[in-house]
């Protein structure tokens, strides 16, 4: 029992309570009442990383979601009956039961919903993202924001509670009301201090998730009651390590019960993430937020979809990931990986640009998670923290520019490395970590997702492979376009704008020099995973001799190993 | 039976109805008093009286809390029946009661001040009783105690020509149904020659071998047909956006939950009469009839409700539509209220959906009340523009409702759905699945219209002239009441599921 773990979560629900009733006149108390709850954070989240890390991997349980630091307290006990069959039955046959009549004799049995936090090495790289990002926000919305300060920054902290406490869930409904809080403050950031279409950008963004993640509920209400009446031993049918446990061996739903469950997941996530024909919402909501929402939401938000997938469907239902998830996903992770680049290619608006390649480089995240190998799962948990990164410093600068000359139109901006060079090089070298040039971060992600799913299905890694050219060349136009050649700046503009300051820095800094980390000396990050994405490979390494079409059985040759080696 | 006989049994039930009988002797001093009351008294009489009134309530809930039901047989037969249900209801309403005279505690013109709230703690009193009755006749007197002051306290609330066609309308259509009901009542008396709701249980029992006469069916039919009225039923629904919107704010609070509480007391005592599967003719069962009916009333109900609420501009109108909407939820835990598997039965979280739904439902309009003046009330949703700017605290509020309202998490209106979600997928029959999945598409749409409140509290910069009167002290309390219960109900829920739970076992 780590009594961390709650705290990282109440910490900054108690600083945007705090900083809710600092009156809005102050802007000043609001800011660094936020700072400091946020630098809290994350040194919280530091710390907890450091003992997840130095702690020896199996947590006493041994099924493939293993938290190794947690916390566990009842939220609900609910008494289970197993009369629900009976009852149906008893309607059609039987006359004499009445309903008030005790029927049965079954003893009923107690099921426990739980406060289940914990942290694994998957849960660990998001929390520090999340904390690390959020830092970053607090210190870029400085001087951006000017209305209802007080406001804005408790919607934040709100925010970062609901993800932190979404990446500590191991019990399947926290998780989900975790997923589901995220949606008020982010309503409100974009909704009050977003662009000028904010208003419909907020209203699609909240309708349109909600409606994916109410029939994710319902999956998730017949997931647990699927798996607690298979099961009369199973005490927490909400818990996922224990459900995991249960559900990805032997004691496996029926396939077709799987698949449904499988698709009423997914509807949530696949918006989240989003995967290609659900992704409408994304440019306008991205667009529209302040400079803090969109790294967020980029940033952290888009990957509770992509964890979403990685913590319920793929060791809950291996069945369904195996012969619904794979051909589905990972084509619909093509589409957009290609798709995605496409709309970057054609966009103005800087930020729409950086909105679209998101679409593209989740695509990479999903087709390395369903190649369902060691390899093409660790890329992707990778590929989480490296979009994290990359994108939300690219929003950050971007964000920093328009602060500046308030437009974000390429056609209106260039040679922008002449007035701001410091922002240009910074600018620069997020955009090369975004590409994936080698000894960057996200080359170590795209190569091992790439890897991955070439073990498994080398096709969809061939199509998927364009989207990294792609990218080159949308980011390196819009480079070239803005911050190269003659300068060009709105003529509504005064004289010179100032380069970079420390504040922006220090927010932009932490970020460019993990990603040079990642990229150079990837060891320590993939280590710290390791565990527990082979838990879950595991799962299908065993079932790949059940299924005939699987190119699983060969053998998997740990490429992680060789890059470790380096 | 002989005279002396009778006057004791009828003493010994008054034992079981004391907090009935504190609220019945208040009610009585108000109105005693209430001749007295001129319009030219000061203002404290009014808060003397609504002071009255929740004295009254709280000694009430004292009684309440400390007489906790003794078990009864199974068989009971007496006038009232005390059971497990009876008594959360009346805990239910001494606190809605609580909540809905600190809602209005300004808002009776001064003269009218004892009259109202002598109605108010009788309506209160009736559906204490509906709850507690075992008897045919003892109901519809309870229901008729809830209906007729309900007339008085609308007509007082606002005599205004839209607040008398309201009355008008509502009046009608209540007499219509209760007529309905006694419909379908006097067929069961004649069904089973007795008006004691066990003994026709018994006698219903007893016929079990053979098909039951067909007429058992149009009997029930009836009374849930007259009994969709009062919950806003689709079809029966039509009334309530137009009795909202011409009323006051707080007689709308009130028909909020107030027929919603009686209407499903009588429908789950209704319920638990039946014989489950007993046979009408060979192939169809009483359980199967009334299932298709209310599965199909659900459906309807949530769906209209729903989807008519998107175009509404009236607040009250629109929240008129989604108490329309949440009577259908209430009715998907009535519809699987004969499965008691898994991990929720349709009882349990019929019952818990019904708490969560009065304290979001109740504080939602207490903020309304606030915000109104006497003469200006809060009409259209465009005079909450801004709201959050102009008073944070009860934008908040507000906010918090309507979110719980949704159904999202941090709010106990999360729980409220999620339970019935798991009661209908629990049933474990095609039919109660789907209902689950079509609950779930229109929690969706309801989340739209609430946004749209919302989004006017908080993205719309304020009008010119704001609607928006310095709020009204104890109406504010009233809304916090229900946002500490709201998130208190979201963090510990356990201790209303373990009562509700000890009704259905």
């Amino acid at each position: 029992m780590s009594m961390l773990l709650p705290l990282l979560i109440l910490l900054p629900l108690a600083t945007a309570l705090v900083v809710m009733l600092v009156p809005s006149a102050s802007g000043r108390a609001a800011r660094q009442i936020s700072l400091w709850g946020t630098l809290a954070t994350l040194l919280l989240a530091l710390i907890l990383a450091g003992q997840v890390v130095s702690s020896p991997g199996t947590g006493g349980s041994s099924g493939p979601v293993r938290p190794r630091i947690e916390f566990r307290g009842t939220w609900i006990t609910f008494s289970w009956s197993d009369r629900g069959g009976e009852a149906a039955g008893r309607e059609v046959g039987a006359s004499e039961v009445g309903a008030r009549e005790p029927a049965g004799s079954m003893p009923d049995r107690e099921v426990r919903l739980e406060y289940y936090l914990g942290m694994d090495g998957i849960s660990m790289l998001l929390v520090v993202l999340t904390a690390l990002l959020t830092l970053s926000c607090v210190l870029v919305s400085w001087e951006s924001i000017r209305e209802q300060t007080s406001a804005f920054y408790a919607c934040l902290l709100f925010l970062e509670t609901g993800l932190l406490g979404a990446f500590c869930a191991f019990d399947v409904l926290l998780f989900y009301v975790f997923f589901e809080v995220t949606l008020i403050p982010l309503f409100f950031l974009i909704g009050i201090w977003g662009g000028p279409q904010r208003h419909f950008a907020a209203y699609k963004f909240f309708l349109y998730t909600l409606t994916g993640s109410l029939l994710t509920l319902v999956g998730l209400i017949a997931l647990v009651l699927s798996a607690a009446g298979s099961d009369a031993s199973l005490e927490t049918p909400f818990s996922i390590p224990d459900l995991a446990l249960r559900l990805s061996g032997e004691g496996a739903l029926p396939p077709h019960v799987q698949l449904w469950i499988f698709l009423a997941l997914s509807a949530g996530f696949v918006i989240k993430v989003p995967l290609f024909p659900f992704h409408t919402w994304l440019p306008l909501a991205h667009t529209e937020a302040p400079t803090a929402g969109s790294v967020i939401l980029a940033g952290v938000l888009l990957k509770l979809g992509t964890y979403g997938f990685l913590r319920l469907c793929l060791p809950l239902l291996p069945d369904a990931t195996w012969q619904l998830g794979v051909p589905l996903v990972a084509t619909l992770s093509v589409i957009g990986i290609v798709y995605g680049a496409l709309c970057s290619l054609a966009q103005q608006d800087i930020k729409k640009l950086v909105a679209y390649s998101s679409v593209s480089h989740l695509g990479f995240c999903m087709l390395g998670m369903f190649a369902l190998n060691a390899e093409g799962i660790s890329g992707s948990v990778l590929q989480m923290v490296n979009h994290g990164l990359s994108t939300g410093a690219l929003f950050l600068l971007v964000g920093m520019v328009y602060d500046r000359y308030h437009t974000r139109m390429m056609n209106e901006l260039g040679g922008l490395a002449t007035q701001l060079p410091r922002l240009a090089a910074l600018m620069v070298f997020m955009c090369l970590s975004s590409i994936g040039l080698p000894g960057l971060n996200g080359f170590v992600g795209e190569l091992l997702s790439l890897i991955g799913m070439f073990k498994s299905q080398p096709l969809f890694a061939v199509v998927g492979a364009t989207g990294i050219i792609l990218g080159a060349w949308y980011l390196l136009t819009m480079l070239q376009r803005s911050f190269f050649g003659p300068l060009k700046i709105p003529q509504s503009h005064g004289p010179a704008a100032a380069d970079i300051n420390a504040r922006e820095l220090a927010s932009v800094l932490p970020i460019a020099l993990l990603c040079l980390w990642i990229g150079v000396y990837p060891k320590p990050v993939l280590d710290a995973i390791r565990p527990d994405v082979q838990a879950i490979a595991r799962i299908y390494q065993d079932a790949g001799s059940a299924a005939p079409q699987t190119l699983m059985t060969q053998a998997q040759q740990p490429v992680v190993s060789h890059l470790e080696a380096e | 039976m002989d005279e002396s006989q009778a006057v004791r049994s009828i003493v010994d039930s008054l034992r079981y109805v004391h907090p009935e009988v504190v609220l019945l002797l208040t009610a009585c001093l108000q109105l005693l008093a209430a001749p007295f009351v001129g319009p030219r008294s000061g203002g404290s009489v009014r808060s003397l009286v609504a002071g009255l009134s929740v004295a009254a309530l709280a000694t009430a809930a004292w009684l309440w809390l400390n007489n906790s039901p003794p078990p009864l047989p199974g068989d009971w037969q007496g006038p009232f029946r005390l059971d497990e249900l009876a008594w959360f209801i009346r805990g239910l309403t001494l606190a809605s009661g609580i909540v809905l005279v600190l809602a209005s505690w300004n808002q009776f013109a001064v003269d009218d001040t004892g009259e109202c709230h002598a109605c108010l703690l009788l309506i209160l009193t009736g559906i204490n009783l509906t709850a507690a009755a075992n008897d045919l006749v003892g109901l519809f007197l309870a229901l008729e105690l809830v209906s007729i002051p309900t007339y008085v306290l609308l007509y007082c609330l606002r005599r205004t020509a839209a607040g008398q066609e309201a009355v008008l309308k509502y009046f009608l259509l209540s007499i219509f149904s209760s007529a309905v009901v006694l419909y379908g009542f006097s067929f069961l008396y004649g069904l089973a020659g007795t008006t004691n709701l066990e003994a026709i249980r018994a006698a219903l029992l007893r016929s079990g071998d053979g098909p039951l006469p067909l007429i058992v069916a149009a009997a029930l039919l009836a009374v849930v047909a007259g009994t969709s009225f009062r919950v806003t039923a689709v079809p029966f629904h039509f009334y309530a956006p137009d009795v909202f919107q011409g009323t006051h704010a707080a007689g709308a609070a009130l028909l909020s939950i107030v027929p919603k509480l009686a209407g499903f007391v009588v429908l789950l005592r209704l319920v638990a009469v039946l014989p489950a599967g007993a046979g009408l003719t060979p192939g169809i069962t009483l359980t199967e009839v009334l299932g298709l009916v209310l599965w199909w009333l659900a459906v309807i109900t949530m769906t209209v409700g729903n989807v008519l609420a998107l175009w509404q501009s009236n607040v009250r109108r629109l929240l008129a539509y989604s108490t329309v909407a949440h009577a259908g939820y209430l009715l998907v835990g009535l519809t699987v209220a004969q499965s008691h598997g898994g991990l929720a039965g349709g009882v349990e979280a019929l019952l818990f959906y019904l708490v969560v739904y009065g304290f979001m439902t109740l504080g939602a309009f207490a903020v309304l009340i606030a915000l109104g003046s006497a003469k200006r009330q809060i009409e259209a949703i465009d005079d909450l523009a801004g709201l959050a700017r102009r008073n944070p605290g009860a934008a908040l509020l507000l906010g918090l409702f309507l979110f719980s309202l949704t159904g999202l998490p941090p709010t106990a209106g999360f729980f409220g759905k999620f339970n019935l979600l798991v009661a209908a997928w629990s049933a474990g029959t095609p039919a109660s699945q789907s209902l689950a999945v079509i609950m779930a598409v229109n929690a969706a749409i309801g989340a739209a219209y609430y946004l749209r409140i919302i989004a006017a509290m908080y993205l719309r910069p304020e009008p010119e002239s704001p609607r928006i009167a310095k709020p009204e002290l104890p109406a504010l309390m009233g809304s916090l009441i229900c946002a500490a219960a709201t998130i208190a109900l979201f963090v510990y829920p356990q201790w209303l599921w373990e009562l509700v739970s000890r009704i259905s076992a």
